[in-house]
């Protein structure tokens, strides 16, 4: 018979004594867990949703504006250097953009592209006597930062010479899926109208880049640069530094958008809802503590026949510890499960509409916590154990 | 085999000092057994305490088989408990989630000897318990019981066994049947000093020792 089967059948025997213990490491492993889990699925529904903010960082070109005059009499503004940023600088862009997130961000892959970079071209123009900006964009990039946009009717381009509308640019033009539509030296065909955003967009017609470009004769030219590098902690500052510095021509510009401050108001809900979690695992820890302080009162007789037949200290301290390590497990476990049941109680309730799902991850995380909180709480009482008297632990019988 | 010399036990200080037992010798041969009676507050579980490492001395030493065994550390009291000494309570002091074999192993699995389990069913079987061994204390009578403490008290073959009272909570006849079996057992050759308060029990030892106010009053040699 091995010591790990002697205290075994001792747990069985005080079944309720120990479940009770059990129940005190539940309660805080099961905050924790129910914690982290809704605050895991709430920060995946804030990051998806501050991703339909766009870009974080946006190119302009260096251009810089001086105002002239003679005394009082203001001369207008003069213009010094391009209107336009070269195309071919993108690279340069991506490499700068995806070495800095690398750095920062060690656990995003290393391979491929990570930022999105969408260049455009903004081209005033006439169609049908009215005045209209014309962009010109990178369908797939664009869609990567537009999120939000939605095709109302037709649909999104994939092909040269098409064209999608803004919604009030589709009503004020009256053009329709399939109308023919020139600009400049080129024909676009009508494809598809956007549903209305309530910005700039809505009064815009978009066509592929480089279809633009060839129109108005503006090969290897973009008017700005979106770029998203969206993630937490991504150093958006620190790429737009770094941006400005080695690539001249152009002016990057951190887009300070909600982005930061929503994450910044994610991570402190996180921390406020993990002190209560830890206030929470204390107080089981002191049940926990309570239960086996008195479960070793109670236990002083068999403490005291065990080392009266021969267990030295240490082995009195190696059962209470397997006891520590069956009620840590026993809570660990149920903790994990309790606490995943109560996210999808309480997660739905506080990030709404949110979809909890199981974390497993975490199973380990409430496992090793619950093992440390039992175990914790065993110290002390197993040292009082240890120094229990043999003759002193019938005496009080 | 066993030698006490002068020893004393003192509780408390000043008005509140009690001496438990005052300047007290004794020998004991191998396979020797003695009662030890006399009063309550006498000091005969006082004296068993300190021959069996459970309490210290104030001065004096207890000797067994050449070696000092009242100035031992605790590891060193440990080793005595695994081999040399044994006890066997008037509580019986079974372990409530165990059943009688693995109470009687119970010691076994403290110091690591696993392969001793024939040995174990062998002196349930001697304490005429071999078809209850898969009970557990509650399903047993108080007689049964004792009669567990002993094999447990025997399975690591003690050169010494101490017994407090072993029949003092039994009625006559189960009383009677644990006084055989340690009739039996020092036939056998295992020593043994039992604390009793029951002229019977007292009579079935080689000699009885009688103790008042810690001190040995009177020394009885019974007749085989």
């Amino acid at each position: 018979m091995k010591l790990y089967q002697v205290v075994l059948k001792d747990i069985l025997r005080r079944k309720r004594r120990v479940l009770y213990a059990i129940l005190g490491v539940v309660i805080g492993t099961m905050t924790v867990v129910g914690i982290l889990t809704t605050a895991t699925a709430g920060q995946a529904k804030i990051t998806a949703q501050l991703e339909k903010y766009g870009a974080n960082l946006s190119l302009l070109p260096a251009v810089k504006s001086f105002d002239t005059g003679l005394g009082t009499l203001n001369l207008g503004t003069i213009n010094v250097g391009d209107n336009y940023i070269a195309e071919d600088k993108i690279p340069q862009i991506r490499q700068i953009t995806d070495t800095l997130i690398r750095k920062y961000r060690p656990d995003i892959s290393t391979e491929g592209n990570i930022s999105t970079i969408a260049p455009t071209l903004f081209i005033g123009t006439d169609v049908k006597g009215n005045s209209v900006v014309v962009a010109g964009i990178d369908p797939e990039e664009e869609s990567q930062i537009k999120t939000w946009w939605v095709v109302s009717q037709g649909k999104y381009l994939d092909g040269a010479d098409q064209a999608l509308l803004g919604g009030q640019t589709a009503t004020l033009l009256d053009l329709k899926i399939g109308d023919r539509l020139d600009l400049n030296t080129t024909t676009f065909t009508v494809v598809g109208i956007l549903e209305d955003s309530g910005s700039d967009e809505d009064y815009q017609i978009f066509v592929p880049l480089s279809t633009l470009q060839n129109a108005f004769d503006k090969e290897g030219l973009v008017s700005s640069i979106d770029v998203r590098a969206l993630c937490n902690g991504c150093p958006v500052e620190v790429i737009a530094t770094a941006l400005n510095q080695d690539i001249p021509g152009i002016r990057a510009v951190a887009v300070k958008q909600v982005a930061a401050a929503e994450m910044g108001m994610l991570e402190k809900i996180n921390t406020f809802m993990l002190a209560i979690a830890g206030v929470t695992l204390i107080v089981g820890g002191f049940g926990v503590f309570n239960t086996l302080m008195t479960s070793i009162s109670e236990r002083k007789k068999d403490i005291g026949i065990m080392r009266a037949v021969g267990a030295s200290r240490s082995q009195i301290i190696k059962a209470l510890v397997y006891e520590a390590a069956v009620v840590g497990a026993g809570g660990g476990i149920l903790g994990y499960i309790m606490g995943t049941a109560l996210a999808f109680a309480i997660g739905p309730i506080i990030f709404e509409g949110t979809a909890i799902s199981f974390v497993p991850i975490y199973l380990p995380v409430a496992f090793g916590l619950a093992l440390c909180i039992a175990v914790l709480a065993t110290l002390y009482p197993a040292i009082r154990a240890m120094k229990i008297k043999v003759a002193d632990s019938f005496a009080s019988l | 085999m066993l030698e006490i010399k002068n020893i004393s036990k003192v509780y408390g200080n000043g008005e509140n000092k009690v001496t438990a037992l005052n300047n007290l010798s004794l020998t004991l041969e191998k396979g020797g057994y003695i009662a030890v009676m006399g009063p309550s507050g006498s000091g005969k579980s006082t004296l068993l305490n300190v021959i069996g490492g459970l309490d210290h001395l104030t001065s004096g030493e207890v000797v067994l088989e050449g070696e000092r065994i009242d100035n031992l550390n605790e590891n060193e009291l440990v080793r005595l408990r695994r081999g040399k000494i044994s006890y066997v309570f008037q509580q019986y002091h079974l372990l409530r989630s165990l059943t009688a074999l693995e109470n009687v192993l119970l010691p076994l699995t403290f110091c690591g000897s696993d392969g001793k389990k024939p040995r174990a069913m062998e002196l349930l079987e001697g304490v005429g318990l071999g078809k209850r061994i898969h009970h557990k204390p509650n399903e047993l009578s108080g007689g049964e019981q004792q009669r567990v403490a002993i094999a447990r008290a025997l399975v690591n073959d003690p050169v010494l066994t101490l017994a407090d009272e072993p029949t003092g909570n039994m009625d006559q006849k189960n009383g009677r049947a644990i006084l055989d079996l340690f009739d039996r057992l020092n036939k056998n050759g295992q020593t043994i000093i039992m604390v009793t308060h029951n002229p019977e029990a007292a009579r079935r030892a080689k000699k009885i020792v009688v103790l008042e106010d810690g001190q040995i009053v009177d020394q009885i040699l019974n007749n085989e």
